[in-house]
């Protein structure tokens, strides 16, 4: 029996937070789309990459927090575009974890009261890392919100809101933006085996009556985790972007943990009548500008970075067909894995061995993952709930379903009362991988860099608004406080690449912004 | 033999697919024989000992045991059955042995004899955005990585009509701009193919039920139709558009 006692409360809080993942998880896999490929064996890397992150995540986030805790890294992920928001945190990070747990239930080699101290870590973690991000609009995830995405603090809401250039259907801005963005689409799908976990979306926020605004992230596009982009992708500028898009007489009703979004009437292009374009990561100290000195630079620059992601996808497409089923079952596993790695750059614990590559206790159940059978019991785990350890008492209405099922098993309360447990799945195994090795290389908005320098300008910096002096001042705070030195601060810094509001500091309302565009 | 966790499970019964039932029943076993062989105690067992115990030679035996009976499984990725022939059904329409011949058969395609334009129904689908004209090219099969290459390497005709069943945004990646046209025989408006031809501005029905399509025939698609969005699948709003040929080919 574990020496540490695991309280009742502690349950409660887990199951429910596994529940929570339970509703939401079952809505996104049936109503959203299923995701498949000729191209890759889909079901079975995500099967494999299910039992990775079982095996590792406990590990791997306790050494994370070794340096860095989750809500501070919440924090500090509302300020750059990098692979921990949705659906890398919000979504992979507790689901992956527990479709591995739950697959295994199902197969005998794991009872529930399984790893149970691990359990709850994880679903700590992600509990504080979300409530830190999504602490601007207050709740754990978009679900909580009836799927609404508001992330950003005003400050960088006035930047993005001052700064778009102003386009419509058939110019030369609207058409370099909307082909970039097709591109980049289609770049994001292929580095990301098929799946959409390069791309993200957060908002909407409110511009004026009739215009929203949107934030498309395009993450991972350069030189950087991923062994397949070694060289294919050496001429992509920027590993992170972010396109600002005001949309007009069309809002975004749906905005989920998977960051895609559904308007109405429907998003179309046409409807794009305003755009930036921005980069940043963990040492941007928020969002740099890209191309935005003048319309024509930006005009330029999307063409620029358009050409790039094209080149990119050519090359990245004949090196993917040239693979064996094996790699590419490795790359789909590793993508879907490291779906939260950024957490261990924003760290600066980040290595290579532990995110790239499939742990040898995952490994041993490759033979079992041919097409027919992962299809079929990844649609079981995920849509039909039909596994025997998803199916509860017949009296049971699931949340949108109306079935007695669930999608994660929860903890059982009778470990409380001496049923026996046990707390872990140990510590790392090493891994194996069938992939060429990594290059020692990673695209920064600081220059290309090796990993250890990565890691270790990681370590050093602490971006403006995560100084102790700044890190709590919310904007409920500010809402009292905008005459004070360290708002005005906190404004200018924000504002400081902003060619409308460079200096502009923090007394301007939302109509101030409007008039300083016009 | 040692006794599992789940074997008492009040409302668990079996799972709802044959393969996935009979895979797991063969790995209970193998994780029963391996726990007696233990010894039977659980906490050494389950990250412990099990690690040593249950193989990858033992999850071959799982499959092994299926094709010994004759069962074939089905392939979704090209590769599969390309890497492994032996216990996958066979692939058609990944190649020009068959292509001349193949075509999608869906059992809940729509037909009708030609209209007065001359146009024959062959089936329908969703449509997932709408254009000013109904979209007319020729209908070329792509089911693999090696057509794709092929194209690359050839160049993709204008006027080509991309049929395919993956509604992916990966295999086609490289070309999916050249296409006039994409009858999809999957997926949904929201699928990642149906993400990309709109915004690439390429026509393209998606879960298309179609029938009697062969390489070469000029089709077209009724991308004029109303395009079907996430709340009609949501309410389960049938709106479809058609797919008509209008010359066989040859």
């Amino acid at each position: 029996m574990p020496v540490n006692p695991i309280t009742y409360a502690q349950l409660l809080e887990t199951n429910n937070l596994m529940q929570i993942n339970t509703d939401e998880s079952y809505w996104l896999c049936v109503t959203r789309t299923v995701q498949e490929s000729k191209l890759f064996p889909v079901p079975s890397y995500m099967m494999m990459s299910y039992l990775m992150a079982f095996y590792r995540y406990p590990s791997l986030l306790r050494k994370i927090e070794g340096r860095m805790r989750a809500e501070e890294i919440g924090d500090r992920a509302r300020n750059m575009a990098m692979k921990i928001q949705h659906p890398g945190v919000s979504w992979g990070l507790p689901c992956f974890y527990m479709l591995g747990r739950e697959w295994l239930i199902n197969i005998g080699l794991l009872k529930p009261t399984d790893a149970i101290e691990d359990l709850i870590y994880v679903m700590d973690f992600w509990k504080r890392f979300m409530l830190a991000f999504h602490r601007n609009d207050g709740h754990l995830n978009s679900w909580q919100f009836g799927h609404r995405s508001q992330i950003l603090p005003e400050r960088q809401l006035q930047v993005y809101h001052a700064d778009l250039y102003d386009c419509e259907a058939g110019d030369d801005l609207h058409e370099a933006a909307h082909a970039f963005m097709a591109s980049a689409s289609q770049y994001g799908f292929l580095i990301s085996c098929e799946s959409r976990i390069s791309l993200h979306n957060h908002g909407p926020y409110k511009l004026d009556d009739t215009t929203e605004l949107m934030v498309r992230d395009f993450m991972d596009l350069a030189e950087s985790d991923f062994p397949w982009l070694d060289d294919v992708a050496a001429d992509v500028e920027f590993n992170n972007l972010s396109v600002t898009m005001a949309v007009k007489d069309c809002h975004f009703y749906l905005v989920d943990d998977w960051g895609s979004f559904e308007a109405e009437p429907e998003f179309s292009a046409e409807r794009l009548v305003g755009v930036g374009l921005y980069t940043s990561d963990n040492l941007s100290d928020g969002h740099i500008p890209v191309g935005m000195g003048s319309r024509e630079e930006l005009i330029a620059t999307f063409k620029r970075l358009d050409a790039q992601v094209r080149e990119a996808t050519n090359k990245l497409w004949r090196r993917i067909a040239g693979w064996s089923r094996d790699q590419m079952i490795d790359a789909g596993a590793i993508t879907y894995f490291s779906i939260c790695k950024d957490l261990a750059h924003v760290a600066g614990v980040y290595e290579v061995d532990d995110w790239m590559k499939i742990d040898e206790r995952a490994e041993r159940f490759r033979p079992l993952f041919n097409d027919e059978y992962s299809r079929d019991v990844l649609g079981e785990l995920v849509g039909y709930l039909s596994n025997p350890s998803q199916k509860v008492m017949e009296y049971t209405m699931m949340q949108h379903a109306n079935t007695p099922t669930r999608m994660y098993s929860n903890i059982p309360y009778s470990v409380l009362s001496g049923e026996p447990y046990t707390s872990t799945v140990g510590m790392m195994h090493p891994g194996i991988t069938n992939l060429p090795e990594k290059k020692d290389v990673f695209t920064t908005t600081k220059g290309k860099m090796t990993f250890a320098e990565y890691n270790a300008a990681s370590r050093a910096f602490v971006p403006f608004d995560a100084r102790t002096e700044n890190a709590h001042l919310c904007d409920t705070w500010l809402k009292y406080h905008a005459e004070t030195a360290e708002a005005q601060a906190l404004y200018e810094h924000a504002q400081r690449a902003s060619r409308t509001l460079k200096g502009k500091g923090a007394g301007l309302s939302r109509a101030d912004v409007a008039a300083l565009r016009a | 033999m040692a006794k599992l966790y789940v074997d008492t499970d009040k409302f668990g019964g079996s799972n709802m697919s044959p393969t996935v039932e009979a895979f797991h029943s063969a790995i209970k076993d193998i994780v029963r024989q391996k726990l007696d062989a233990a010894g039977g105690h659980w906490q050494s067992f389950v990250f412990d000992k099990s690690l040593d115990l249950i193989t990858a030679e033992d999850f071959k035996s799982v499959e092994q045991m299926l094709t010994d009976a004759g069962h074939r499984f089905d392939w979704s990725a090209a590769i599969s059955p390309q890497e492994r022939p032996d216990i996958y059904k066979p692939a058609e329409g990944v190649d020009d042995s068959d292509i001349e011949t193949f075509s999608f058969e869906h059992p809940e395609a729509v037909t009708a004899n030609a209209d007065a334009a001359g146009r024959e129904q062959r089936g329908h689908g969703d449509n997932v955005a709408r254009y000013s004209q109904d979209c007319t090219g020729t209908a070329r099969y792509i089911r693999s990585p090696a057509q794709v290459l092929q194209y690359l390497t050839d160049g993709v005709p204008g006027d080509t009509i991309a049929v395919i069943d993956d509604s992916g945004g990966t295999l086609t990646a490289p070309i999916l701009e050249q296409f006039r046209g994409v009858i999809c025989a999957g997926g949904s408006t929201r699928s990642h193919l149906g993400i990309l031809t709109r915004e690439y501005g390429v026509p393209c029905l998606m879960n298309a039920k179609i029938s009697g399509i062969r390489q070469g025939d000029t089709v077209t698609i009724e991308c004029t139709a109303d395009p079907k969005t996430a709340q009609d699948y949501q309410t389960n709003v049938e709106r479809t558009a058609k797919v008509w040929r209008v010359q066989a080919a040859g």
